[in-house]
């Protein structure tokens, strides 16, 4: 029973992580059509917020020391700060252009700020201490869980609710999912354009903030590349998800985080170093099975 | 004159859809845009409302320059579009689709009555009320985007196409609300309708477009007496 | 009839190779006249580059489908080589896990390349009859998917692949000319794919596919055909990779190059072979400008240099312009060709 309450909180943790990066992928998505390849950098961008540039081995932590109702809510503006500029700066010129374009751009973006925190911060991982209190183990229904899964958890479970009610129960909420499914007919009727877009970018970027935050706490140590892991597995999850729905992007993190986990313990051990491998090709499996996503919202259909 | 459009022209790349077009509107009246296909009625309609910008002419709605000007800034003017296909929001609910055209409103007091009206109006929507729209039917999606446009409280309402696939009696009830609505309200009505017939039958004026201009105009019921629609439509006389 | 009209397609646009192959040969004479061993290096990884960018262009442009995966076909090409001509002692002290077949045996290298880039082929064979049922992003991802695959298998087959440590003692061989080769022969290949009724027939599918679908074209099939073509070719540039390095590792092949050589399609247009190599060409030398900047250069008496690590920001950020400025690419869908190109432009009204 224990090892099964573990596991499944494990699982959770994982998928937390990754429904919420599917998350941040698949708002922009729905209303852009632009996979944002730069959502990783975000993450790490906003982990690197903490700290005050340095070459040095010892990271010098800057921001980092602020009591954490005051942390938290400045590195989850500087998330959206960021998302926000890179929206007005670079993808609005960009609005009706091919898919490829706008990947590559992205892409670009990211690579650009990749290379300044290179520049600033080095490529060497340095480790950090934040909440490191919060590893410690409490005890759940007889199980030893870090205090910190819980949390994981309940903040996504918060975040997810809390979105989930602005979308449906406010006007722009709504706005935005009208947006998302046909932006033009949308603006028709009086959306405003560019407000929806910012929005999504603004709470992608919060959305980016708060795995960095949860991903600093949970590893220790801050490197520049701790969001591309995410950013791949929250890509592949909103195309699975169904391209154009938050819900469906979302339970497939879950999913993705929990078959990740499971194949972790029942893979025999030859077979454990490919898990990956394992895990990918379900992926193709699944986009065999059903290339429009497993819960594509009905218009998404392409009709000839 | 609520809505006046003078020699625009727009194109597609390298393809004029429309020349040099102009017309005008007053308030209460109705106007129709007939033609063959590919004639340029949508894209009549899709530049005034701002979803294609013309690369010539001048539009003015209730006094106010609107060329080129962004579809959701023309929507705030009073200008409301009910485009080709229907375009409900399927995932949205029938009332959320309803309460879309409200955000530019700046009275909020006025929308749940606003409501009240519409499914007086259209009572099979009211029994949906929060179901998913795109489980609709043809016709009761066309009634949705109708019902979805007025809660703008517009002053003109264009539509393009509103028959479109849709059988002859459920035409008939489509045709019913908007004309009830006119009456009613006072709205101004803009209306692609490839059946002249139609038109006929609701009054008003007419304008025939064939390949991308304007090239009859009138009141609809004087001109489908003369021969001067057959001909124009199918280009007699002219080679 | 069909021989007069492929006789015309050819007529009309041979000189797009012509004029991209003698572009890359001026290249590799002005290197060796220059005579500089970096520089000659230098010179050599762009040429690999264009033909792996070429080699994605075949199935990328022609299809319209982006496709992350084509790396691996670099890396399955890349160990292949590796695997049938390090000698066989050291094969099996590195890689005991090889089987005897391809252990003992140490291959001449030009009959090496065309069985690694094959298998690459073969590979993309089995791949691609599955993916190529999908379209759109669904297949991007797919590709993903499989460029993920290859690279989990390589770098935990300990006994196969040497996992993440390097495969070390790869004949070095590649050279200005034999990579300059390879592009050639990536370029012709990419050339007559295109004009050849399969090629003709996705492009068409690529702009009009419920049209091309309707006049029976059979697109899966020729996905698959472009797919099982590029990988050969992106197999070839692994190849050459490895005899220029002499050493190969899985990382080599995975996101990194990746992205490099889909921002060189993307920016140089991924809608035409000019595009490929034109976008190669242009940003390498972009970065090499920018490399040369960094160490310092002499003006006028006065030493100019950059800070190290804005190299890549700033070809980042020149990147990101020329989308926005010109979001189809530098070459916009067209060839560089000459003479037929005024009548060809307003014909088809570009």
């Amino acid at each position: 029973m224990t090892a099964i309450l573990q596991f499944a909180f494990d699982a959770l943790s994982v998928g937390s992580i990754y429904a919420l990066g599917a998350l941040g992928i698949a708002l922009i998505f729905g209303v852009m059509r632009l996979v944002n390849f730069a959502h990783g950098d975000y993450v790490a961008f906003c982990v690197f917020a903490l700290l005050w540039p340095s070459i040095d081995v010892v990271a010098i932590v800057f921001v980092g020391n602020l009591p954490w109702y005051l942390l938290i809510p400045v590195i989850l503006a500087i998330g959206a700060g960021l998302s926000v500029l890179s929206e007005i700066l670079i993808f609005r010129h960009l609005r009706n252009s091919n898919p490829a374009t706008m990947m590559i751009t992205s892409f670009a973006l990211g690579f650009v700020l990749q290379h300044v925190l290179l520049m600033l911060f080095t490529s060497r991982p340095k480790s950090i201490n934040l909440w490191s209190n919060l590893s410690l183990p409490v005890e759940l229904m007889g199980a030893r869980i870090p205090l910190l899964q819980v949390i994981t958890i309940v903040t996504t479970i918060t975040i997810l609710f809390a979105l989930v009610t602005f979308l449906k129960r406010t006007q722009f909420g709504i706005e935005m999912r009208a947006a998302a499914e046909d932006f033009t007919m949308a603006r028709m009727l009086g959306v405003r354009a560019n407000r929806v877009i910012m929005a999504a970018f603004a709470v992608s970027g919060m959305l980016a903030a708060a795995i960095g935050l949860i991903l600093a706490t949970q590893t220790g140590t801050t490197d520049i590349n701790m969001g591309m892991p995410i950013m791949l597995v929250a890509f592949v999850a909103t195309v699975i998800g169904g391209l154009g729905s938050l819900p469906g992007a979302v339970i497939c993190g879950f999913l993705i985080g929990a078959a990740t986990v499971m194949l972790q313990v029942f893979l025999p051990l030859e077979a454990r170093p490919f898990r990956d491998a394992f895990v990918y090709l379900a992926v193709i499996a699944c986009l065999v099975w059903r290339p429009q996503g497993l819960f594509s919202p009905k218009s998404a259909r392409e009709r000839v | 004159m609520l809505l006046k459009v003078e020699n625009i022209t727009t194109c597609y790349g390298q393809l004029t859809a429309l020349r040099n077009a102009s017309l005008s509107i007053d308030e209460g009246n109705t106007l129709f845009v007939t033609g063959p296909n590919g004639a340029g009625k949508s894209t009549l309609l899709k530049t005034i409302a701002g979803v294609v910008s013309p690369v010539e002419g001048s539009i003015m709605l209730a006094g106010s320059p609107v060329t080129r000007k962004t579809p959701e800034d023309i929507a705030r003017l009073g200008f409301s579009m009910v485009p080709e296909g229907r375009h409900v929001f399927g995932s949205l609910t029938i009332e959320e689709n309803l309460r879309l055209g409200t955000g530019m409103l700046t009275d909020k007091s006025g929308i749940a009555e606003g409501l009240a009206h519409v499914y007086e109006l259209f009572p099979m929507l009211a029994e949906r009320k929060h179901n998913p729209a795109g489980v609709l039917s043809g016709g009761q999606q066309q009634m949705l985007v109708i019902a979805r446009a007025l809660m703008a409280e517009p002053r003109l309402i264009a539509i393009d196409e509103p028959s479109l696939g849709l059988a002859p009696l459920v035409i008939d009830q489509v045709y019913d609300a908007l004309l009830k609505l006119r009456e009613t309200r006072g709205l101004t009505l803009l209306i692609v309708e490839q059946s002249s017939t139609r038109a006929i039958l609701a009054g008003g004026r007419m304008i025939l477009m064939r390949s991308g201009e304007i090239v009859l105009e009138g009141d609809a019921v004087q001109l489908s007496k003369g021969d001067a629609l057959q001909a124009a439509y199918f280009g007699y006389g002219e080679h | 009839m069909v021989m007069n009209k492929k006789t015309s397609v050819l007529a009309r646009t041979w000189s797009t190779p012509v004029i991209l192959i003698a572009l890359l040969v001026v290249i590799a004479l002005v290197t060796v006249a220059i005579g500089s061993g970096i520089f000659s290096r230098t010179i050599t990884e762009i040429f690999i580059r264009v033909t792996l960018v070429v080699g994605m262009y075949i199935f990328i442009g022609n299809s319209g489908v982006i496709s992350f995966g084509h790396a691996g076909f670099m890396c399955l090409g890349a160990y292949a080589a590796a695997w049938l001509t390090i000698p066989p002692m050291m094969k099996k002290i590195l890689l005991p896990g090889l089987t005897p077949l391809i252990a003992d045996v140490q291959l001449p290298l030009i009959l090496s390349a065309g069985v690694s880039a094959l298998f690459a082929a073969v590979i993309a064979l089995v791949a691609g009859a599955v993916l190529m049922r999908l379209a759109g992003i669904a297949a991007s991802i797919g590709t993903f998917a499989m460029l993920a695959v290859i690279n989990t298998i390589y770098s935990n087959w300990q006994s196969v692949t040497a996992a993440t440590s390097s495969v070390v003692g790869i004949p070095i061989a590649t050279g200005i000319w034999s990579s300059l080769a390879g592009a050639i022969a990536g370029i012709l290949i990419a050339y007559f794919y295109g004009i050849s009724r399969s090629g003709l027939a996705l492009r068409a599918a690529r702009d009009e596919a419920v049209a091309a679908a309707a006049s029976g074209v059979d697109i899966y099939r020729e996905r698959l055909v472009a797919f099982v073509v590029s990988a050969f070719v992106c197999g070839l540039a692994g190849v050459l990779y490895a005899h220029f390095l002499g050493v190969v590792n899985p990382d080599a092949f995975y996101l990194g190059v990746t992205f490099i050589a889909l921002s060189m399609l993307v920016v140089g247009g991924m809608g035409s072979l000019s595009g490929a190599v034109v976008g190669v060409v242009v940003i390498s030398a972009i970065i090499q400008i920018l490399r040369w900047m960094e160490k310092g250069i002499e003006i006028g008496g006065a030493s100019l240099s950059l800070p190290n690590g804005i190299q890549e920001i700033v070809i980042g950020i020149v990147m990101i312009i020329i989308l926005i400025i010109r979001p189809a690419g530098l070459m916009q869908n067209r060839d560089l060709s000459w003479g037929a190109t005024a009548a060809r432009k307003s014909k088809t009204g570009d």
